[in-house]
C-alpha cells in the first residue's frame, strides 16, 4: 500500500500548452498555478540571471527575448536533425537549432547547448513545481502523455525528459486514451467511441471500446505534422501576403516581425472561432525603408477563415477513415465522439466532425484539460495497483527490421495490442562472424527510407562458428509505454548475447544523469499573471 | 497479490510454451468472436501488468509480463478470421508443436506467392492472363490452350496447373450450343 503522502501526477505535455492534474478523493483536480491559470504555455525562456521562466508569462518573451525563448519543442523532440520538421523549424523559429551527435537536434541558448528532452524537462519541472506548491510537499511520480501516433524515438525522448526533471515516469500514456479514460472513468458504460484529438502540433484519432472496467483501443491513426499551428500559419500567410501587396514589405523575412505576426495569427484564430470575426491590429509591426513605423490591421471573417483551413480539416478525416477501417467499423457504429485539444473549439471543426460522424459531439468535456485528467487517473491507479480499470492500448506504427537492398520486413503490425513480443531467428553471414547488426524501423512502407529509423542494435557474445551455423534469435518487444526493446540470444546455448548497443540520436545514460543534475540546479523564475 | 495467484501464474508460465492460443485464452476451438473478446477481457483482468505495477518481486513482474504478452499474441491471432482459420489448421495438424505461435508470411514470402499466382516469366504471365480472359468469356477450350502454353514456360507453377485443370473440367461440362 502506498503511503498517503505518496502521490503520482498526470501531465499533459502539449506542443503549445501543458496541464497538470491529480486525483483527490476519487475526483480529478486540475492544479492551477499561483495566478489561477490552469493551462500553461509550453514555452521556456532563459533569462539573463540564469533562471528559467516557463508558462504563460514566458510566452510574452517569444517577442521580447526571442533568441533565448524556446516554444513548440514537442515538434522537434525525438526527431533527427536531417528531418523535414527540423528544417522547417529552423526557418521560422527565432531560437538557434543546431546539430548534435548522431544526427540529433540541439538548441543553443547563449553559450549553452540543450537537448530537446532537457527543454521539455524544464516544462515538466514547472508542472511538478505547480503541484508541489499546491500540495505543500514534494512529488516524484508521474504519468506523462504523448500523441498516440508518436514513434519510439519520440516516446523515449519524452520519457528521458521526465527523468531529467527528476520524475519517476510510471507510464508514457497516449493522449486520446487518457481522454477516453477521463470520460469513461467511474461511469459504468459500454460504448464504442472515437477520440478526435487535434492539438497544437499533432492530430490523433483513436477508436475505443469501453466496457465496465476495460478501455480497449481498437485502432489509432494520426499525423504528427498537423495541428493548430498549421491553422495559424494559414492566417499568417494571408496576413503577410496582404501586407506585401499593400506595402511591398515581406514581414516574414524578419524573425521579430514574424513572431508578432504569429502571435496575431493565433489570437485571430481564437477570436474568429469565438466571435465569428477577428479584428487584427498590430501596432508597430515593422518600419518602412525610410524608418517610418508601420501598423498591421486586417479583418478576418469566419467564411474566409474556413476557406483557408478547409483542406487541413479534410486531412484529419482521411486519417479518421484509416482508423475506422483498421477498427473494422463505420461512423454509424460509434456511440459517441469526444473532442480533445484547443483547436477543436473552432466551429469549423465541430460542425465538420458532427457531419463526418453523423452525431453530435459529446458536451461537457474540457478539450484543454481532459487529457491531464485521464493521466491523473492512470497515475493514481498505477501507484496503488488497485486494478479497478484496464487500459488495453495498441502500437500505432508497424515495427520493421531492415533487410538487404534498403527494404524492410514487418515484425509487428500497427494496432497490435501492447505489451507484445515477436522473435525472429537470424544467422551469421560469414565464417567467424563476431557481431550482428540489426536496424529497426517504424512505418508503413517496405522501403527503409520511407520509415523512421529507431536505431541500430549491435549484438556480440554469441558462439563463433561457420557461416550460417550460428543461429541468433532476436526478440522485439513493445512495452506498455509503446517503447521498443530488442534483445538477442544464441538459439543453441540459450545464452543472451551481451553488450546491446543502441545507436540513435537518443541520450545516453550518462547524458541523462548530467542533465538531471543541471535541471535540479536550474531555478524557475516566477513571472506574473498573464494579462 | 495473494500467494495462490502467484503460484498459479508460475505454473502457467512453466507450461506456456506448450499451450496453443485457445488454451491461453481458456476457450474452445469453436469459440465465437464475442466469447474470444470476453475471454481476452477476463484474462486481462487477471494478468494485466498494471495490476502488478507495485509488486516488489521483479521475477513475478517478469512472469506476469511474459504471460500477458502471450495473451495479447493469442488475441491478435484469434480475433482475425483469416489468421484464426490458418492457425486452427496448424494446431490440429501434425506440426502442432512447431506451430503453437502464429507466424504470418513475411512480405517477401507474400510477394513470392503473388508471383506464383500470375507467373514470374513474361511469357508465362502473358499466356496465363490470356487464359483468364478466355475463362471470363467462357471460351474454355481456348483458355485451356493458353494455360498449357503458360505451363511450358513455368512447368511447376501450381496456380497455372490448377487453372488448366479447371478449364479442362469446364470443357467437359460445356453443353452450350452455338
Amino acid at each position: 500500500m502506498a503511503d498517503p503522502g505518496d502521490i503520482a501526477i498526470g501531465i499533459d505535455l502539449g506542443t503549445s500548452y501543458s496541464c497538470v492534474s491529480i486525483l483527490e478523493n476519487g475526483k480529478t483536480t486540475v492544479i492551477p498555478n499561483e495566478w489561477g491559470e490552469r493551462t500553461h504555455a509550453s514555452v521556456v525562456s532563459f533569462l539573463e540571471d540564469g533562471t528559467v521562466l516557463v508558462g504563460n508569462s514566458a510566452k510574452r518573451n517569444i517577442i521580447t527575448n526571442a533568441d533565448n525563448t524556446v516554444y513548440s519543442a514537442k515538434r522537434l523532440i525525438g526527431r533527427f536533425y536531417f528531418s523535414d520538421e527540423v528544417k522547417k523549424a529552423q526557418a521560422v523559429m527565432p531560437y538557434k537549432i543546431i546539430e548534435g551527435e548522431n544526427n540529433s537536434v540541439r538548441i543553443q541558448i547563449r553559450e549553452n547547448v540543450y537537448s530537446l528532452p532537457e527543454i521539455s524537462a524544464l516544462v515538466l519541472k514547472e508542472m511538478k513545481a505547480i503541484v508541489e506548491n499546491y500540495l505543500g510537499h514534494e512529488v516524484k511520480k508521474a504519468v506523462i502523455t504523448v500523441p498516440a501516433y508518436f514513434n519510439d524515438n519520440q516516446r523515449q525522448a519524452t520519457k528521458d525528459a521526465g527523468r531529467i526533471a527528476g520524475l519517476d515516469v510510471l507510464r508514457i500514456l497516449n493522449e486520446p486514451t487518457a481522454a477516453a479514460l477521463a470520460y469513461g472513468f467511474g461511469k459504468d458504460i459500454t460504448q464504442r467511441i472515437a477520440v478526435y484529438d487535434l492539438g497544437g502540433g499533432t492530430f490523433d484519432i483513436s477508436v475505443l471500446e469501453i466496457g465496465k472496467d476495460v478501455f480497449e483501443v481498437l485502432s489509432t491513426a494520426g499525423d504528427t505534422y498537423l495541428g493548430g499551428d498549421d491553422f495559424d500559419d494559414r492566417i499568417m500567410t494571408w496576413l503577410a501576403e496582404g501586407f506585401l501587396k499593400q506595402h511591398g514589405i515581406d514581414l516574414r523575412l524578419n524573425k521579430y516581425c514574424l513572431q508578432m505576426l504569429k502571435e496575431a495569427s493565433e489570437r485571430a484564430k481564437i477570436d474568429v472561432g469565438r466571435d465569428g470575426v477577428a479584428k487584427i491590429n498590430v501596432e508597430g509591426i515593422c518600419q518602412d525603408p525610410n524608418g517610418k513605423v508601420m501598423d498591421l490591421s486586417a479583418s478576418l471573417s469566419e467564411a474566409e477563415f474556413n476557406k483557408m483551413v478547409m483542406d487541413l480539416v479534410q486531412r484529419t478525416f482521411k486519417v479518421c477513415d484509416e482508423a475506422l477501417q483498421s477498427a473494422k467499423m463505420t461512423a454509424q457504429d460509434l456511440d459517441a465522439v469526444i473532442l480533445v485539444g484547443g483547436p477543436t473549439r473552432l466551429p469549423i471543426i465541430r460542425t465538420s466532425v458532427k457531419h463526418y460522424f453523423g452525431k453530435d459531439v459529446m458536451a461537457g468535456i474540457d478539450p484543454d484539460e481532459v487529457v491531464a485528467m485521464g493521466a491523473a487517473i492512470q497515475a493514481s491507479s498505477l501507484l496503488d495497483a488497485k486494478g479497478d480499470h484496464y487500459l488495453l492500448d495498441v502500437t500505432p506504427l508497424t515495427l520493421r527490421v531492415g533487410t538487404v537492398g534498403g527494404y524492410t520486413d514487418k515484425i509487428l503490425d500497427k494496432n497490435t495490442p501492447i505489451p507484445i513480443e515477436r522473435s525472429k531467428s537470424y544467422t551469421t553471414n560469414r565464417d567467424g562472424q563476431e557481431k550482428v547488426k540489426i536496424k529497426v524501423y517504424q512505418g508503413e512502407s517496405n522501403k527503409a527510407t520511407e520509415c523512421e529509423m529507431l536505431g541500430e542494435f549491435e549484438f556480440s557474445g554469441f558462439r563463433i562458428g561457420y557461416r550460417g551455423e550460428v543461429r541468433i534469435e532476436v526478440t522485439f518487444e513493445i512495452d506498455t509505454n509503446g517503447i521498443v526493446n530488442v534483445t538477442a540470444a544464441d538459439v543453441e546455448t540459450g545464452q543472451k548475447t551481451s553488450c546491446t548497443i543502441r545507436l540513435s540520436s537518443g541520450l545516453t545514460e550518462d547524458m541523462i544523469q548530467s542533465a538531471q543534475a543541471k535541471n535540479a540546479k536550474t531555478k524557475l523564475a516566477r513571472g506574473e499573471a498573464a494579462a | 497479490m495473494d500467494e495462490a495467484f502467484e503460484i498459479e501464474a508460475q505454473a502457467l508460465a512453466q507450461v506456456l510454451e506448450e499451450l496453443d492460443y485457445f488454451q491461453i485464452l481458456k476457450i474452445g476451438q469453436n469459440a465465437s468472436p464475442s466469447e474470444i473478446k470476453a475471454a481476452y477481457y477476463r484474462e486481462s483482468r487477471a494478468y494485466h501488468p498494471d495490476r502488478f505495477s507495485t509488486h516488489k518481486k521483479l521475477e513475478v513482474k517478469e512472469t506476469i509480463g511474459r504471460i500477458y504478452k502471450r495473451i495479447n499474441e493469442a488475441y491478435v491471432c484469434l480475433r482475425d478470421d483469416v489468421k484464426r482459420a490458418k492457425y486452427l489448421a496448424d494446431v490440429i495438424g501434425p506440426e502442432r508443436q512447431k506451430k503453437l505461435r502464429f507466424v504470418e508470411a513475411s512480405e517477401q514470402e507474400l510477394k513470392k506467392e503473388k508471383e506464383q499466382e500470375v507467373g514470374f516469366t513474361p511469357q508465362g504471365r502473358k499466356f496465363y492472363m490470356a487464359g483468364l480472359a478466355d475463362m471470363a468469356a467462357q471460351k474454355f477450350a481456348a483458355a485451356e490452350r493458353n494455360f498449357k502454353m503458360a505451363l511450358t514456360y513455368e512447368p511447376n507453377n501450381p496456380n497455372f496447373k490448377a487453372k488448366r485443370d479447371e478449364a479442362g473440367k469446364l470443357i467437359k461440362n460445356d453443353m452450350s450450343i452455338r
